[in-house]
Protein backbone atom coordinates (compact mmCIF):
# COMPACT_ATOMS: atom_id res chain seq x y z
CA UNK A 1 0.00 0.00 0.00
CA UNK A 2 1.43 3.40 -0.69
CA UNK A 3 1.43 6.92 1.30
CA UNK A 4 -1.37 8.09 -1.64
CA UNK A 5 -3.06 4.76 -1.27
CA UNK A 6 -2.93 4.66 2.54
CA UNK A 7 -5.02 8.10 2.51
CA UNK A 8 -8.18 6.47 1.16
CA UNK A 9 -8.65 4.59 4.49
CA UNK A 10 -10.51 6.34 7.04
CA UNK A 11 -8.17 5.47 9.97
CA UNK A 12 -5.32 7.37 8.17
CA UNK A 13 -7.66 10.13 7.38
CA UNK A 14 -8.67 10.45 10.95
CA UNK A 15 -4.86 10.26 11.91
CA UNK A 16 -4.25 13.30 9.98
CA UNK A 17 -7.25 15.45 10.72
CA UNK A 18 -5.99 14.81 14.31
CA UNK A 19 -2.68 15.40 13.65
CA UNK A 20 -3.48 18.64 11.68
CA UNK A 21 -5.64 20.16 14.61
CA UNK A 22 -3.41 18.89 17.90
CA UNK A 23 -0.36 19.65 15.94
CA UNK A 24 -1.27 23.15 16.17
CA UNK A 25 -2.91 23.71 19.47
CA UNK A 26 -1.54 21.41 21.80
CA UNK A 27 2.25 22.87 21.36
CA UNK A 28 0.49 25.85 22.67
CA UNK A 29 0.01 24.43 25.48
CA UNK A 30 3.32 23.11 26.12
CA UNK A 31 4.54 27.43 25.85
CA UNK A 32 2.19 27.34 29.00
CA UNK A 33 3.96 24.19 30.81
CA UNK A 34 7.50 25.49 30.45
CA UNK A 35 6.61 29.14 31.02
CA UNK A 36 4.83 28.47 34.34
CA UNK A 37 6.33 25.56 35.38
CA UNK A 38 3.69 23.35 35.45
CA UNK A 39 4.90 19.66 34.23
CA UNK A 40 3.37 17.84 37.79
CA UNK A 41 0.27 18.83 36.42
CA UNK A 42 0.79 16.83 33.58
CA UNK A 43 1.55 13.67 35.80
CA UNK A 44 -1.18 14.27 38.02
CA UNK A 45 -3.89 14.42 34.77
CA UNK A 46 -2.42 11.36 34.01
CA UNK A 47 -2.82 9.91 37.34
CA UNK A 48 -6.67 11.35 37.12
CA UNK A 49 -7.32 10.10 33.54
CA UNK A 50 -6.50 6.36 34.40
CA UNK A 51 -9.11 6.89 37.82
CA UNK A 52 -11.82 7.94 35.06
CA UNK A 53 -11.11 4.86 33.44
CA UNK A 54 -11.47 2.63 36.23
CA UNK A 55 -14.31 4.65 37.15
CA UNK A 56 -15.67 3.99 33.92
CA UNK A 57 -15.05 0.52 33.56
CA UNK A 58 -16.43 0.09 37.49
CA UNK A 59 -20.09 1.38 36.00
CA UNK A 60 -19.67 0.30 32.32
CA UNK A 61 -19.29 3.35 30.60
CA UNK A 62 -17.54 4.21 28.13
CA UNK A 63 -13.76 4.46 30.08
CA UNK A 64 -12.12 7.29 27.40
CA UNK A 65 -14.88 9.72 27.99
CA UNK A 66 -14.92 9.08 31.78
CA UNK A 67 -11.42 9.79 31.41
CA UNK A 68 -11.81 12.86 29.79
CA UNK A 69 -14.80 14.24 32.08
CA UNK A 70 -12.44 13.67 35.34
CA UNK A 71 -9.36 15.17 33.66
CA UNK A 72 -11.85 18.30 32.64
CA UNK A 73 -13.42 18.11 36.50
CA UNK A 74 -9.41 18.46 37.77
CA UNK A 75 -8.39 21.12 35.35
CA UNK A 76 -11.25 23.03 36.84
CA UNK A 77 -11.27 22.79 40.27
CA UNK A 78 -7.07 22.03 40.77
CA UNK A 79 -6.27 25.57 40.10
CA UNK A 80 -9.15 26.98 42.62
CA UNK A 81 -7.83 24.23 45.55
CA UNK A 82 -3.83 25.55 44.89
CA UNK A 83 -5.12 29.13 45.54
CA UNK A 84 -7.52 28.25 48.41
CA UNK A 85 -5.14 26.31 50.25
CA UNK A 86 -2.05 27.93 49.63
CA UNK A 87 -0.30 24.77 48.89
CA UNK A 88 1.51 25.11 45.27
CA UNK A 89 0.10 23.06 42.11
CA UNK A 90 3.04 20.93 42.09
CA UNK A 91 2.61 19.51 45.67
CA UNK A 92 -1.33 19.23 45.46
CA UNK A 93 -0.95 17.40 41.95
CA UNK A 94 1.53 15.01 43.61
CA UNK A 95 -0.96 14.67 46.01
CA UNK A 96 -3.79 13.63 44.12
CA UNK A 97 -1.50 11.79 41.61
CA UNK A 98 -0.91 8.86 44.52
CA UNK A 99 -4.64 9.55 45.83
CA UNK A 100 -5.69 8.55 42.31
CA UNK A 101 -4.05 5.82 41.88
CA UNK A 102 -4.84 4.43 45.21
CA UNK A 103 -8.47 4.64 44.41
CA UNK A 104 -8.03 3.33 40.82
CA UNK A 105 -6.42 0.05 42.42
CA UNK A 106 -9.33 -0.26 44.45
CA UNK A 107 -11.84 -0.62 42.27
CA UNK A 108 -9.42 -2.38 39.80
CA UNK A 109 -9.77 -4.86 42.95
CA UNK A 110 -13.24 -4.33 43.78
CA UNK A 111 -14.84 -4.39 40.29
CA UNK A 112 -12.52 -7.32 39.16
CA UNK A 113 -11.43 -4.98 36.19
CA UNK A 114 -8.77 -6.42 34.34
CA UNK A 115 -5.91 -3.97 34.77
CA UNK A 116 -4.24 -4.20 31.10
CA UNK A 117 -7.53 -3.43 30.41
CA UNK A 118 -7.39 -0.38 32.24
CA UNK A 119 -4.37 0.92 31.71
CA UNK A 120 -5.41 0.70 27.68
CA UNK A 121 -6.45 4.44 28.90
CA UNK A 122 -3.66 5.54 29.04
CA UNK A 123 -1.93 3.98 26.24
CA UNK A 124 -3.73 5.95 22.89
CA UNK A 125 -3.75 4.47 19.19
CA UNK A 126 -3.76 7.71 16.26
CA UNK A 127 -4.73 5.14 13.79
CA UNK A 128 -7.57 3.92 16.42
CA UNK A 129 -9.13 7.33 16.23
CA UNK A 130 -13.27 7.27 15.80
CA UNK A 131 -15.32 10.38 14.37
CA UNK A 132 -16.50 11.39 17.83
CA UNK A 133 -12.78 11.31 19.00
CA UNK A 134 -12.18 13.68 16.18
CA UNK A 135 -14.82 16.13 17.58
CA UNK A 136 -13.33 16.78 20.85
CA UNK A 137 -9.84 16.72 19.29
CA UNK A 138 -10.95 19.37 17.44
CA UNK A 139 -13.31 21.01 19.46
CA UNK A 140 -10.11 21.16 22.36
CA UNK A 141 -7.93 22.44 19.70
CA UNK A 142 -9.98 25.40 18.54
CA UNK A 143 -11.35 26.34 22.02
CA UNK A 144 -7.02 26.79 22.66
CA UNK A 145 -6.97 28.25 19.91
CA UNK A 146 -9.26 30.94 20.92
CA UNK A 147 -8.14 31.89 24.02
CA UNK A 148 -4.95 32.48 23.24
CA UNK A 149 -6.05 34.71 20.46
CA UNK A 150 -8.85 36.35 22.80
CA UNK A 151 -6.72 36.97 25.68
CA UNK A 152 -3.10 37.30 24.31
CA UNK A 153 -2.25 40.01 26.10
CA UNK A 154 -3.25 38.75 29.45
CA UNK A 155 -1.73 35.69 28.83
CA UNK A 156 1.79 37.01 27.92
CA UNK A 157 1.60 39.27 30.91
CA UNK A 158 0.71 36.24 33.19
CA UNK A 159 3.52 33.83 31.47
CA UNK A 160 6.07 36.76 31.59
CA UNK A 161 5.57 37.22 35.65
CA UNK A 162 2.11 36.32 37.52
CA UNK A 163 2.77 39.15 40.32
CA UNK A 164 3.12 41.61 38.04
CA UNK A 165 0.02 40.48 35.89
CA UNK A 166 -2.42 40.88 39.38
CA UNK A 167 -0.57 43.97 40.12
CA UNK A 168 -1.41 45.94 37.00
CA UNK A 169 -4.88 45.40 37.47
CA UNK A 170 -5.36 41.83 35.22
CA UNK A 171 -7.78 39.40 36.63
CA UNK A 172 -4.99 36.84 36.97
CA UNK A 173 -6.60 34.11 38.72
CA UNK A 174 -9.22 33.57 36.75
CA UNK A 175 -6.94 33.55 33.51
CA UNK A 176 -4.47 31.33 35.41
CA UNK A 177 -7.35 28.88 36.10
CA UNK A 178 -8.39 29.12 32.27
CA UNK A 179 -4.65 27.88 31.42
CA UNK A 180 -4.64 25.04 33.95
CA UNK A 181 -8.25 23.74 32.57
CA UNK A 182 -6.57 23.66 28.82
CA UNK A 183 -3.83 22.44 29.92
CA UNK A 184 -6.09 19.27 31.71
CA UNK A 185 -7.66 19.16 28.83
CA UNK A 186 -5.34 19.12 26.02
CA UNK A 187 -3.53 16.73 28.10
CA UNK A 188 -6.49 14.09 28.40
CA UNK A 189 -6.97 14.55 24.63
CA UNK A 190 -3.52 13.71 23.79
CA UNK A 191 -3.76 11.06 25.50
CA UNK A 192 -5.90 9.24 23.47
CA UNK A 193 -3.79 10.24 20.36
CA UNK A 194 -0.74 9.25 21.04
CA UNK A 195 -0.29 7.18 24.71
CA UNK A 196 0.45 8.83 28.10
CA UNK A 197 4.32 8.22 28.09
CA UNK A 198 4.64 10.10 24.46
CA UNK A 199 2.23 12.87 25.74
CA UNK A 200 5.05 15.22 27.10
CA UNK A 201 6.82 14.82 23.92
CA UNK A 202 4.20 15.48 21.91
CA UNK A 203 3.04 19.10 23.63
CA UNK A 204 6.19 19.97 25.02
CA UNK A 205 9.09 19.09 22.10
CA UNK A 206 7.69 21.81 19.93
CA UNK A 207 7.29 24.27 22.73
CA UNK A 208 10.76 23.68 24.31
CA UNK A 209 12.18 23.51 20.29
CA UNK A 210 10.43 26.76 19.84
CA UNK A 211 11.79 28.50 23.25
CA UNK A 212 15.36 28.15 22.38
CA UNK A 213 15.03 30.45 19.23
CA UNK A 214 11.95 32.78 20.01
CA UNK A 215 12.13 36.72 20.69
CA UNK A 216 8.75 36.72 21.81
CA UNK A 217 5.98 35.28 23.23
CA UNK A 218 4.44 35.82 19.65
CA UNK A 219 7.18 34.23 17.78
CA UNK A 220 7.09 31.17 20.62
CA UNK A 221 3.30 30.24 19.73
CA UNK A 222 3.97 30.67 16.46
CA UNK A 223 7.36 28.49 16.19
CA UNK A 224 5.27 25.71 18.03
CA UNK A 225 2.37 25.31 16.64
CA UNK A 226 4.82 24.85 13.39
CA UNK A 227 7.12 22.63 14.27
CA UNK A 228 4.17 20.45 16.01
CA UNK A 229 2.66 20.68 12.61
CA UNK A 230 5.79 19.62 10.69
CA UNK A 231 6.79 16.42 13.12
CA UNK A 232 3.04 15.15 13.56
CA UNK A 233 2.46 15.44 9.82
CA UNK A 234 6.52 14.27 8.68
CA UNK A 235 6.28 11.59 11.48
CA UNK A 236 3.12 10.03 10.33
CA UNK A 237 4.47 10.09 7.23
CA UNK A 238 7.86 8.11 7.93
CA UNK A 239 6.02 6.04 10.38
CA UNK A 240 3.72 4.59 7.91
CA UNK A 241 7.18 4.45 5.28
CA UNK A 242 9.21 2.78 7.27
CA UNK A 243 6.62 0.88 9.43
CA UNK A 244 7.07 2.55 12.64
CA UNK A 245 5.27 3.04 15.74
CA UNK A 246 3.52 6.37 14.86
CA UNK A 247 3.74 8.14 18.28
CA UNK A 248 7.80 7.58 18.67
CA UNK A 249 8.55 8.82 15.00
CA UNK A 250 6.30 11.89 15.48
CA UNK A 251 8.74 12.22 18.94
CA UNK A 252 12.27 11.27 16.90
CA UNK A 253 11.38 14.52 14.00
CA UNK A 254 10.61 16.55 17.12
CA UNK A 255 13.72 15.95 18.78
CA UNK A 256 15.52 16.08 15.38
CA UNK A 257 14.06 19.84 15.42
CA UNK A 258 15.11 20.59 18.76
CA UNK A 259 18.58 19.38 18.00
CA UNK A 260 18.40 21.77 15.11
CA UNK A 261 17.48 24.36 17.06
CA UNK A 262 19.68 23.95 19.77
CA UNK A 263 22.83 24.59 17.44
CA UNK A 264 20.90 27.60 15.55
CA UNK A 265 19.76 29.10 18.59
CA UNK A 266 23.56 29.24 20.08
CA UNK A 267 24.92 30.46 17.18
CA UNK A 268 21.70 33.13 17.49
CA UNK A 269 23.36 33.92 21.04
CA UNK A 270 26.70 33.89 20.03
CA UNK A 271 25.84 36.68 17.18
CA UNK A 272 23.83 38.66 19.84
CA UNK A 273 27.30 38.60 22.38
CA UNK A 274 29.66 39.50 19.34
CA UNK B 1 -12.22 59.47 44.52
CA UNK B 2 -9.81 60.10 47.29
CA UNK B 3 -6.12 59.17 46.47
CA UNK B 4 -5.59 57.89 49.84
CA UNK B 5 -4.27 54.96 51.81
CA UNK B 6 -5.95 53.86 54.48
CA UNK B 7 -4.23 50.75 56.56
CA UNK B 8 -5.55 49.82 59.99
CA UNK B 9 -4.77 47.53 62.44
CA UNK B 10 -3.04 45.24 59.94
CA UNK B 11 -2.31 41.61 60.90
CA UNK B 12 -0.78 39.04 58.55
CA UNK B 13 0.34 35.77 58.80
CA UNK B 14 2.80 34.31 56.06
CA UNK B 15 2.42 30.41 56.86
CA UNK B 16 3.40 29.52 60.39
CA UNK B 17 4.99 33.29 60.94
CA UNK B 18 3.53 36.29 62.04
CA UNK B 19 4.58 38.61 60.19
CA UNK B 20 2.70 42.04 61.10
CA UNK B 21 0.13 41.91 64.26
CA UNK B 22 -1.23 45.57 64.25
CA UNK B 23 -0.18 47.51 61.62
CA UNK B 24 -1.45 50.81 60.48
CA UNK B 25 -0.20 53.18 57.63
CA UNK B 26 -2.02 55.90 56.68
CA UNK B 27 -1.24 58.82 53.60
CA UNK B 28 -3.57 61.31 52.57
CA UNK B 29 -3.90 62.17 49.04
CA UNK B 30 -0.26 63.47 47.41
CA UNK B 31 1.32 62.44 50.51
CA UNK B 32 4.73 61.21 50.65
CA UNK B 33 5.04 58.55 52.78
CA UNK B 34 8.10 56.43 53.61
CA UNK B 35 8.72 52.94 55.03
CA UNK B 36 11.92 51.79 56.81
CA UNK B 37 12.58 48.95 59.04
CA UNK B 38 15.20 46.11 58.94
CA UNK B 39 15.33 43.39 56.64
CA UNK B 40 12.39 41.00 57.24
CA UNK B 41 10.56 43.64 59.35
CA UNK B 42 8.00 43.30 56.86
CA UNK B 43 7.96 45.95 54.71
CA UNK B 44 7.04 44.08 51.22
CA UNK B 45 4.73 42.12 52.79
CA UNK B 46 2.66 45.52 53.43
CA UNK B 47 3.02 47.12 50.16
CA UNK B 48 1.08 43.81 49.12
CA UNK B 49 -1.58 44.21 51.38
CA UNK B 50 -2.36 47.73 50.13
CA UNK B 51 -2.55 46.39 46.64
CA UNK B 52 -4.50 43.28 47.71
CA UNK B 53 -2.20 41.09 46.51
CA UNK B 54 -1.54 39.60 50.52
CA UNK B 55 -4.78 39.17 52.67
CA UNK B 56 -4.70 40.58 56.03
CA UNK B 57 -6.30 37.90 58.56
CA UNK B 58 -7.23 40.76 60.54
CA UNK B 59 -7.65 44.87 60.05
CA UNK B 60 -8.88 46.94 57.39
CA UNK B 61 -7.61 48.27 54.09
CA UNK B 62 -8.73 51.39 52.14
CA UNK B 63 -7.66 52.02 49.16
CA UNK B 64 -8.66 55.77 47.10
CA UNK B 65 -12.15 55.51 49.40
CA UNK B 66 -12.41 51.90 48.73
CA UNK B 67 -12.60 49.07 50.91
CA UNK B 68 -10.74 46.06 49.68
CA UNK B 69 -10.23 44.31 53.31
CA UNK B 70 -12.66 43.18 54.81
CA UNK B 71 -15.51 44.76 53.36
CA UNK B 72 -14.21 44.09 49.59
CA UNK B 73 -12.99 40.91 50.36
CA UNK B 74 -9.77 41.13 48.32
CA UNK B 75 -11.38 41.99 45.25
CA UNK B 76 -8.88 44.32 43.78
CA UNK B 77 -8.88 44.48 40.51
CA UNK B 78 -10.38 47.59 40.21
CA UNK B 79 -8.37 48.91 43.19
CA UNK B 80 -4.77 47.52 41.00
CA UNK B 81 -5.82 49.52 38.24
CA UNK B 82 -5.11 52.89 39.92
CA UNK B 83 -1.90 51.38 42.21
CA UNK B 84 1.39 51.38 40.09
CA UNK B 85 3.52 48.84 41.99
CA UNK B 86 7.20 48.97 41.58
CA UNK B 87 8.50 45.53 43.35
CA UNK B 88 11.71 44.77 45.03
CA UNK B 89 13.25 41.80 42.67
CA UNK B 90 13.96 41.50 39.32
CA UNK B 91 13.24 39.45 36.77
CA UNK B 92 14.19 35.99 37.37
CA UNK B 93 13.21 33.90 34.30
CA UNK B 94 14.55 34.46 30.91
CA UNK B 95 10.86 34.41 29.30
CA UNK B 96 11.70 36.70 25.99
CA UNK B 97 9.89 40.03 26.10
CA UNK B 98 11.03 43.22 24.73
CA UNK B 99 11.33 46.54 27.18
CA UNK B 100 8.62 48.44 25.20
CA UNK B 101 6.09 45.41 25.65
CA UNK B 102 7.19 44.87 29.44
CA UNK B 103 6.24 48.98 29.75
CA UNK B 104 3.11 48.52 28.23
CA UNK B 105 2.00 45.89 30.19
CA UNK B 106 1.52 48.84 32.94
CA UNK B 107 -1.19 49.93 30.37
CA UNK B 108 -3.07 46.40 30.38
CA UNK B 109 -5.33 46.73 33.30
CA UNK B 110 -7.29 49.90 32.25
CA UNK B 111 -6.66 48.66 28.78
CA UNK B 112 -9.69 45.86 29.40
CA UNK B 113 -9.88 42.24 28.19
CA UNK B 114 -10.08 41.53 24.65
CA UNK B 115 -8.70 44.65 23.10
CA UNK B 116 -5.83 45.84 21.58
CA UNK B 117 -3.52 48.63 22.62
CA UNK B 118 -4.11 51.70 21.13
CA UNK B 119 -1.54 54.41 19.54
CA UNK B 120 -2.24 56.50 22.44
CA UNK B 121 -0.93 53.13 24.92
CA UNK B 122 2.12 52.98 23.25
CA UNK B 123 2.63 57.09 23.34
CA UNK B 124 2.24 56.45 26.99
CA UNK B 125 4.84 53.67 27.23
CA UNK B 126 7.36 55.49 24.97
CA UNK B 127 6.47 58.89 27.39
CA UNK B 128 7.12 56.67 30.64
CA UNK B 129 10.84 55.02 28.96
CA UNK B 130 11.70 58.60 28.38
CA UNK B 131 10.98 59.93 32.14
CA UNK B 132 13.69 56.81 33.15
CA UNK B 133 16.08 57.72 30.56
CA UNK B 134 15.62 54.34 28.52
CA UNK B 135 14.57 54.76 25.86
CA UNK B 136 17.79 53.39 24.26
CA UNK B 137 16.72 49.88 25.58
CA UNK B 138 13.18 49.99 23.83
CA UNK B 139 13.83 46.83 21.56
CA UNK B 140 16.08 45.12 23.93
CA UNK B 141 14.91 41.79 25.79
CA UNK B 142 14.36 42.37 29.23
CA UNK B 143 16.32 39.59 30.38
CA UNK B 144 19.84 41.12 29.04
CA UNK B 145 19.49 44.16 30.72
CA UNK B 146 21.07 44.56 34.00
CA UNK B 147 19.33 44.36 38.00
CA UNK B 148 19.25 48.32 37.49
CA UNK B 149 18.15 48.95 34.23
CA UNK B 150 15.17 46.31 34.93
CA UNK B 151 14.31 48.74 38.02
CA UNK B 152 13.83 51.64 35.83
CA UNK B 153 12.05 49.45 33.16
CA UNK B 154 9.88 48.59 36.19
CA UNK B 155 9.26 51.98 37.60
CA UNK B 156 8.69 52.98 34.14
CA UNK B 157 5.54 50.65 33.88
CA UNK B 158 4.04 52.26 37.00
CA UNK B 159 4.47 55.28 35.56
CA UNK B 160 3.11 54.21 32.11
CA UNK B 161 -0.30 52.93 33.91
CA UNK B 162 -0.82 56.17 34.87
CA UNK B 163 -1.73 55.31 38.79
CA UNK B 164 -2.93 57.91 41.34
CA UNK B 165 -1.28 55.63 44.01
CA UNK B 166 2.33 54.82 43.45
CA UNK B 167 3.67 51.69 45.60
CA UNK B 168 7.25 51.94 45.58
CA UNK B 169 9.05 48.66 47.15
CA UNK B 170 13.17 49.45 47.48
CA UNK B 171 12.93 51.03 43.63
CA UNK B 172 16.85 51.98 43.80
CA UNK B 173 18.36 49.21 45.46
CA UNK B 174 20.54 48.03 42.07
CA UNK B 175 21.33 51.22 40.99
CA UNK B 176 24.69 53.13 41.26
CA UNK B 177 25.00 56.57 43.08
CA UNK B 178 24.64 58.55 40.11
CA UNK B 179 21.48 56.75 38.94
CA UNK B 180 19.83 56.51 42.49
CA UNK B 181 19.54 60.25 42.91
CA UNK B 182 18.40 60.37 39.21
CA UNK B 183 15.53 57.99 39.54
CA UNK B 184 14.65 59.45 43.41
CA UNK B 185 14.46 62.60 41.82
CA UNK B 186 12.25 61.64 38.90
CA UNK B 187 10.04 59.95 41.17
CA UNK B 188 9.76 63.11 43.59
CA UNK B 189 8.95 65.35 40.05
CA UNK B 190 6.22 62.37 39.10
CA UNK B 191 4.45 62.40 42.25
CA UNK B 192 4.52 66.34 42.04
CA UNK B 193 3.51 66.78 38.81
CA UNK B 194 1.21 63.73 38.46
CA UNK B 195 -0.27 64.66 42.16
CA UNK B 196 0.28 60.95 43.52
CA UNK B 197 0.43 59.67 46.44
CA UNK B 198 2.94 57.47 47.71
CA UNK B 199 4.56 55.37 49.68
CA UNK B 200 8.12 54.32 49.07
CA UNK B 201 10.29 51.46 51.13
CA UNK B 202 13.51 52.83 51.68
CA UNK B 203 16.75 51.94 53.84
CA UNK B 204 18.17 55.19 52.15
CA UNK B 205 17.73 58.26 55.18
CA UNK B 206 18.69 60.36 52.61
CA UNK B 207 15.80 60.37 50.63
CA UNK B 208 13.50 59.61 53.56
CA UNK B 209 14.65 63.11 55.00
CA UNK B 210 14.68 65.29 52.06
CA UNK B 211 11.02 64.10 50.73
CA UNK B 212 9.04 62.34 53.01
CA UNK B 213 5.75 63.84 54.66
CA UNK B 214 5.60 61.01 57.06
CA UNK B 215 8.33 58.20 58.11
CA UNK B 216 7.08 55.02 59.66
CA UNK B 217 9.08 51.88 61.04
CA UNK B 218 8.12 48.63 60.50
CA UNK B 219 9.52 46.76 64.09
CA UNK B 220 8.35 43.48 65.54
CA UNK B 221 5.56 43.17 63.66
CA UNK B 222 3.98 47.40 64.75
CA UNK B 223 4.51 50.55 63.07
CA UNK B 224 5.50 53.52 64.25
CA UNK B 225 5.61 56.69 62.92
CA UNK B 226 8.70 58.24 63.78
CA UNK B 227 8.75 61.21 62.12
CA UNK B 228 6.15 63.60 60.64
CA UNK B 229 6.61 67.13 59.06
CA UNK B 230 4.57 69.97 59.58
N1 LIG C 1 5.68 33.31 51.47
C1 LIG C 1 6.18 33.41 52.73
N2 LIG C 1 5.97 32.42 53.63
C2 LIG C 1 6.47 32.52 54.89
N3 LIG C 1 7.16 33.58 55.32
C3 LIG C 1 7.39 34.59 54.47
C4 LIG C 1 6.91 34.57 53.12
N4 LIG C 1 7.30 35.70 52.51
C5 LIG C 1 7.99 36.40 53.44
N5 LIG C 1 8.04 35.75 54.61
C6 LIG C 1 8.68 36.22 55.85
O1 LIG C 1 7.98 37.35 56.28
C7 LIG C 1 8.87 38.29 56.84
C8 LIG C 1 8.66 39.66 56.20
O2 LIG C 1 9.06 39.61 54.84
P1 LIG C 1 9.11 40.92 53.93
O3 LIG C 1 9.52 40.51 52.58
O4 LIG C 1 7.82 41.63 54.06
O5 LIG C 1 10.26 41.76 54.66
P2 LIG C 1 10.91 43.14 54.22
O6 LIG C 1 10.70 44.10 55.34
O7 LIG C 1 10.41 43.56 52.88
O8 LIG C 1 12.44 42.77 54.16
P3 LIG C 1 13.60 43.31 53.16
O9 LIG C 1 14.12 44.59 53.73
O10 LIG C 1 14.64 42.25 53.24
O11 LIG C 1 13.02 43.44 51.80
C9 LIG C 1 10.25 37.73 56.66
O12 LIG C 1 10.65 37.20 57.91
C10 LIG C 1 10.09 36.65 55.65
O13 LIG C 1 10.98 35.61 55.90
MG1 LIG D 1 11.22 43.74 51.06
Amino acid sequence: MSWIESLSYPFMQHALVAVLFAGIAFPLVGVFIISLNLIPLRFAMMHIALLGGAVGLFVQVDPMLMGLLFCALSALTLGPISEKTKISLGTISGYFMTLTLALSFILFYKGNINVIQAFSILWGNIFALTAWDLVIIGIVSLFVLSMIFLFFKEIQAILFDREIALAVGIPEKSLYYLIVFMLGLTIAVSMRMIGALLVDAFVLLPAMAAGMIARSLKQSFILSSFFGLVSGMSGLYLSFRFDMPASSTIILVASFIIALCMLFGRRLVSHAKA
Amino acid sequence: MHHSIDLVDIHVKLGDVQVLSGVSVEAKPYEFVSLVGSNGAGKTTLLKVANGMVRPFKGMVKMLGHELWPAGNGNGNGVRKEVGFVPQRSISNRFPMRVNEAVLMGRYGKIGLMRKPSRQDWDKTREALEIVGMTGFANKLIHELSGGEQQKVALARALAQEPSILLLDEPTTYLDADSQSEIMETIYTMHQQRGLTTLLVTHDPHWVEQYSNKVYLLKDGKSHLIRQKA
